[in-house]
């Protein structure tokens, strides 16, 4: 049985227990250990490398170092998290001064960082330790063609440089997990663009205004739902179509639901235990079509 | 006053080591979803602004705060320019200067503080257990302060304060 | 052996050197000299009675070694070599240094130094020349035939005036038919002609009625001693400039062309329908085809990988002049020719890396030449502007400039004639179908060229749209079938979703995709962007550094049909002015291989920058290095890099290297340290000469040691100086990417490091040795650096190495 390192981050265990509930019970019942290990601390997303990169390289690499002494390949949940941890995980192994650099700083609190571990997203355990042959055979609950837009969030793919998960134009990865759970896969417009969950908090009237032209080019395009990986993508085209409600008047109850939500409820485990009542928008429909 | 120029400035700094490749075809532009959605902020024009060394209006500006980090622009530069990445050292390069918008200044404080972008509070840990979910695991509260005062970023968080009041 | 008797001649410049220089103290120093027979002073010795004066001594004094001190040394030894050689002397036995530039310029104010180092000056000279042994001259037999690759503009211009100069040409093209990349561009800037017109050969009276012609009437394939091969490449190349055995391999046409008559019989035949490549896969073509009907040769040929051949074989049946013959096979033809010109032109990029432009999902985004064959009405669509996708007309096109090129993930450098391209294609869209719309998405415009502005103001006058932006994305919108090309316009800073029914690439230009194997098999060098490299930019754009071997037009880097031309004649009058005499004449100022030391390492053979060396087999298996006397260029960068000395070079051998340091450092006569400066003879003792000429003034502790290409330098030389006295050494090279030899500067620098790492483990000061990179201009610089090095070896503790 293969175990990780679970990276949880900070948004999930505060907001999202859907999701990680989603994501503990299918890697279970795909046979992946999870290993809560003590000590991890924030990911140092963007906001930190706003205030200052070489702390967050130093962060992320203090996680990382705690993964390298349990010997345990790290998996994340919130794709922010993994494009922290995978990026500082590349850069630090192929920039040996800044490497150096960086385990000075790391040495005031007895760590080295050596690259010796993996970082890797839940999408890359099941695609890759799982596999899709595998998949399929699990899949209790087909989607039954479910329209799903796929949404992988800017941060599991960008900067393709260091993170070498997909094609950064052209990513298949996601779309073929979708597909083997029965659903489709559709084209719409500015799929890979970003939801503007970053902005959230400084320019509100900008994040809504690029979230809603996701809802919108996903309602246009016929999604039935839009598929998620990140809490940031979660919360800001959730929560997000509440705020386009009162802004722009305008509804368009798509439900927005995380691809952990979607796999779980396909290897058949009961809604009811998936905190599903975290969703603002209702996904009932999506329940219904299922066969839940 | 720093005497060097701006342009070099960013450029010795991490993160800013390839702001000069910029020949200013608006790929970047173009591919940002923030610049399609609204007028208050385009890279293309921040990179020109910094490259004929306008430090004021793009230090102490609205702009470099706008960028949402999607990488879509540093993908896609035919130049290789790393756009996100010199927004970021823009930012850091701001904060010295004591400009931090207060959202980062919270999220610092929470970092010092908790290890966490967000505390997890009692009332959380119980929510967790009727989900069935393990208990958090702790934080080194003291590891992370360790490593802010390593880098200087607890000194530069309290100067940057401090400069502001 | 003869005695050696060397005359020294001192030209006291009409007097000007004397007033510095004391001649009586160097004459008198010079006839102490073991070995110097004669000494004589006059006003010149390169012309009139100063020559003469030599001519005698060689003649009643049996002088046979020629020292002169002469103040313009460059010409004056061409003048003084060719009188001596008359005299019957080896030419090579001259030795002339420059006692005014060299000297009594540069240390004017401190005469009685420069004194002392004119002594040392000229005992280096001629302990040089005592050593010196005759060099010989070698005659080598010239064919006079050469080989053009490529038949595209470039080549068949090269090919057709050669044919016409009188030499035995063959032309070879890999394709079935002549043209290349401009045969199907249909239309040229800056004339808007046909592409596929070529001046016609003036020698055949018959054709030559108008000055130009399509290729395939032109007459090009009437020239008596012009021979053609289509579908054809080299495979292997033996032998050396002047004398080439080319093996080239033809492809099977199956069809023969001298008795093809071009019915099309065969192919409306044909039951194979495949898409046709030469026409942007815009239309099909069968197995058996001819591309248009304007091509040479005029004759169908059958495509291998489409055609069922025996299986089917109707077009050999309904073949009136039974051309057709399915069981022809690969043939070997071996050329001998006296000197190769490459012209194998460049190609499209292929934008499919670029995803977010979606070429290679998204039919209606096409190239630049796959838009010329829609507007070409030989062409798959008759001319018609359509969308691909349906065939239907198109509203709105967009170009896209740049795609690939100034792209530092795919080709970095502007491939130049993209934006005329494009320009020409909107003016051509304009004029014919002025209700379609048309915009030009730009980061710059670069219309260079004679009349290219024009264009641009052309362009704009009909109507042209330029967005100055690079498009980020191009959108395919399935529920309209129209594109979507999202741009920044930057002057207005507005977000941009430009409509189009077709997107025009314009595509970089990059080299064919077997030039790098061309390359290996001819010995040429291919440069940082994949395009042969030729000898020097500035001076000589068609030569490469293998004499005998010329390249033009697009081989060296994208060109217009204009400049491909100019090209093409360039390098067919290098090759015509190589063979002309039917024989290659030269000095064998050569490397040799001492064969008992040398060890096999192959250090020389990949370092040898005119791939002269190459290890053969001797009698007891054992490998060693052989120079090829026809090939090398003397240089010495060989003798740089053997690690166990066993090669030198006839015209400078290691005696007499080290004699001249010794020499050099023998007097000094001055309070200052010795300095040695070795210099390369091309621009480091060029950049000497200038210092002196501008009488700029240096110290006189600094001493000159002139060698072909400072790659020749070996640690042991540097040591050696160090040794003889020297306190600082100085390497003065070319720029290191400005090496007439390519890379004897870079070679020079590393030997450089190397010397200061040993010489700190010596316990020396590293900074006592100096690389200078100099040009001729630049004499300030080697004042300035002799100056500097003084004071700071001034500064140091005496040193001598054991
Ligand atoms: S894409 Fe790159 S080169 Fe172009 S404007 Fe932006 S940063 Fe400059
Ligand atoms: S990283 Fe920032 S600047 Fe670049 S495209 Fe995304 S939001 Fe725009
Ligand atoms: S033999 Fe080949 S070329 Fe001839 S008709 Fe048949 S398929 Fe066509
Ligand atoms: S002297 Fe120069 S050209 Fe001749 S063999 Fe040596 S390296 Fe080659």
């Amino acid at each position: 049985m293969k175990s990780y390192a679970l990276f949880l981050g900070c948004t999930i265990p505060a907001r999202q227990p859907n999701y990680e509930i989603s994501a503990r019970k299918s890697l279970e019942k795909l046979g992946i250990e999870l290993v809560d290990l003590d000590n991890m601390t924030c990911c140092a997303p963007p906001p930190l490398r706003s205030i200052d990169l070489k702390t967050s390289l130093a962060l992320a690499a203090y996680n990382i170092c705690l993964a390298e002494e349990a010997d345990l390949d790290i998996v994340t949940l919130c794709t922010g998290c993994f494009e922290s941890l995978a990026m500082t995980n590349s850069l630090l192994r192929d920039n040996m001064k800044l490497r150096e650099e960086i385990n000075g700083i790391l040495s005031a609190v007895g760590k080295e960082f050596k690259g010796v571990k993996e970082v890797k997203h839940y999408l890359q355990v099941l695609v890759n330790d799982v596999g899709l042959t595998r998949l399929k055979r699990e899949v209790l609950k087909p989607l039954d063609n479910l329209k799903v837009a796929a949404f992988s969030g800017c941060h599991l793919i960008r900067p393709s440089k260091y993170l070498k998960f997909d094609d950064p134009e052209r990513p298949r990865i996601y779309d073929s997990l979708i597909e083997v759970l029965g659903a489709k896969s559709i084209w719409y417009r500015n799929k890979l663009r970003c939801c503007g969950g970053l902005l959230r908090g400084y320019a509100d009237d900008i994040a809504l205004a690029i979230a809603r032209d996701k809802i919108v080019n996903a309602v246009s395009a016929g999604a039935e739902c839009i598929a998620t990986l990140c809490p940031f993508c979660f919360l800001t085209l959730d929560l997000g179509q509440m705020l386009i409600k009162s802004t722009y008047k305008e509804e368009y109850n798509l439900p927005i639901i995380h691809y952990a939500e979607l796999l779980s409820l396909s290897l058949g485990v009961d809604p009811k235990e998936l905190a599903l009542e975290i969703h603002k928008i209702k996904i009932d429909k999506v329940l219904e079509k299922i066969g839940w | 006053m720093s005497t060097i120029r701006f342009m070099e400035e960013i450029r010795r700094r991490y993160g800013g080591e390839t702001i000069a490749l910029c020949y200013q075809c608006g790929t970047c532009t173009g591919s940002c979803p923030v610049s399609k959605t609204s007028d208050r902020y385009n890279p293309r024009e921040i990179i020109r602004l910094a490259l004929l060394d306008n430090r004021q209006e793009v230090l102490y500006g609205d702009a470099i705060w706008l960028c949402a980090s999607c990488y879509n622009c540093q993908e896609r530069c035919p130049q290789g320019v790393e756009i996100a990445e010199i927004i970021f050292t823009l930012r850091n390069l701001a904060i010295r200067e004591g400009k931090i918008p207060k959202l980062y200044e919270e999220f610092a404080n929470n970092l010092v503080a908790s290890g966490r972008l967000a505390p997890i509070s009692k009332f959380l840990e119980k929510k967790r257990a009727e989900y069935g979910l393990p208990p958090m695991k702790p934080v080194d509260i003291e590891a992370v302060n360790k490593i802010f005062s390593a880098t200087g970023f607890l000194e530069l968080f309290s100067r940057s304060k401090g400069e502001k009041s | 052996m003869e005695e050696i008797k060397v005359g020294v001649f001192l030209s006291d410049c009409g007097g000007q050197l004397s007033k510095i220089l004391d001649f009586n103290a160097i004459t008198s120093f010079v006839k102490s000299i073991p070995g110097v027979t004669f000494v004589a002073q006059a006003n010149e010795f390169w012309r009139g009675d100063g020559l003469k004066i030599i001519l005698e001594a060689i003649e009643s004094r049996q002088v046979n070694r020629i020292v002169v001190a002469e103040s313009i040394p460059k010409v004056s030894e061409v003048a003084i070599a060719k009188a001596v050689e008359e005299a019957g002397l080896n030419p090579h036995f001259v030795e002339v240094i420059d006692l005014k530039d060299h000297c009594a310029w540069p240390h004017r104010d401190s005469p009685l130094e420069a004194t002392e180092k004119a002594k040392a000056m000229l005992l280096a000279a001629i302990e040089k020349v005592k050593l010196m042994e005759p060099i010989e001259r070698a005659e080598y037999p010239a064919v006079k035939s050469v080989l053009v690759i490529g038949g595209g503009i470039a080549g068949m211009q090269a090919a057709e005036d050669l044919a016409e100069m009188g030499f035995q040409v063959y032309l070879i093209e890999k394709e079935p038919f002549l043209g290349g990349l401009a045969a199907r561009a249909n239309r040229f800037f800056p004339t808007d002609d046909c592409a596929i017109c070529i001046q016609s050969p003036s020698s055949l009276k018959t054709v030559a009625n108008t000055s130009r012609k399509c290729v395939y009437r032109s007459g090009i394939s009437e020239l008596p001693n012009l021979k053609i091969y289509t579908s054809s490449k080299v495979v292997k190349v033996e032998g050396a400039p002047g004398n080439y055995r080319v093996a080239i391999e033809q492809r099977p046409r199956y069809v023969e062309i001298e008795k093809c008559i071009a019915c099309n019989l065969c192919s409306n035949t044909c039951p194979v329908e495949v898409p046709d490549e030469y026409n942007a896969k815009l239309k099909t073509r069968k197995a058996i085809y001819i591309t248009t009907p304007l091509v040479y040769p005029p004759a169908y040929v059958i495509d291998e990988k489409a055609c069922k051949f025996h299986e089917c074989a109707k077009c050999v049946e309904v073949c009136p002049t039974k051309a057709i013959e399915l069981d022809q096979k690969p043939k070997q033809v071996i050329l001998n020719v006296g000197s190769i010109i490459v012209a194998t032109g460049f190609k499209e990029f292929d934008p499919s890396v670029i995803k977010e432009y979606h070429y290679d999902e998204y039919p209606d985004v096409i190239t630049n030449l796959e838009f010329a064959r829609m507007i070409d009405s030989f062409g798959p669509t008759n001319g018609a502007i359509i969308k691909p996708s349906n065939r239907e007309p198109v509203k709105h096109i967009v170009f896209v400039q740049c795609v690939g090129s100034r792209d530092r993930r795919w080709n970095p450098y502007c491939s130049s004639i993209c934006c005329m391209i494009s320009l020409k294609h909107a003016i051509f869209v304009k004029e014919t179908n002025p209700e379609i719309d048309v915009t030009i998405c730009y980061i710059d415009i670069r219309t260079t060229g004679r009349e290219h502005e024009y264009y641009y103001e052309r362009a704009r006058e009909l109507g042209v749209k330029f967005v100055k932006g690079r498009p980020a994305e191009i959108i395919h919108d399935p529920a309209t079938n129209k594109l979507i090309v999202e741009v920044e316009d930057e002057i207005l800073k507005k977000f941009l979703e430009l409509e189009a029914d077709l997107v025009v690439l314009a595509t970089a230009m990059v080299p064919p995709e077997d030039a790098k194997e061309l390359a290996n098999i001819l010995g040429l060098e291919i440069d940082s962007d994949g395009f042969f490299k030729e000898y020097n930019a500035k001076l000589r754009p068609t030569e490469t550094m293998h004499r005998g071997i010329y390249i033009c037009g697009g081989a060296t880097f994208p060109k217009d049909a204009p400049t491909a031309s100019l090209h093409a004649h360039s390098a067919a009058i290098k090759a015509a002015k190589f063979l002309m005499n039917g024989k290659i004449v030269k000095d064998l100022k050569v490397a040799v291989v001492n064969e008992d030391y040398c060890g096999d390492c192959e250090f020389c053979p990949v370092t040898c920058p005119y791939n002269a060396i190459s290890l053969v087999p001797k009698d007891n298996g054992r490998l060693v290095a052989k120079v090829s006397d026809l090939l090398c260029e003397g240089c010495g960068v060989c003798v740089g890099t053997c690690p166990v000395g066993a090669i030198e070079l006839k015209h400078l051998k290691n005696n007499q290297i080290l004699a001249q340091i010794r020499a050099l450092l023998s007097i000094n006569g001055s309070s200052k340290p010795l300095v040695l400066a070795i210099c390369c003879s091309e621009c480091g003792h060029a950049a000497v000469d200038s210092s002196g000429m501008a009488m700029m003034s240096y110290p006189a502790n600094v001493r000159v040691l002139r060698v072909p290409c400072a790659g020749i330098i070996q640690v042991q030389h540097i040591l050696e100086a160090f040794r003889a006295g020297a306190q600082g050494v100085m390497i003065v090279g070319c720029k290191p990417d400005g090496c007439h030899h390519g890379v004897g500067a870079q070679k020079a620098q590393r030997k450089v490091e190397l010397a200061k790492r040993l010489l700190s483990e010596y316990g020396v000061e590293p900074e006592r040795l100096e690389m200078l990179n100099l040009l001729f201009i630049e004499g300030d610089k080697f004042a300035e650096a002799a100056k500097k090095m003084t004071e700071l070896v001034e500064s140091l503790e005496f040193i001598k190495l054991p």
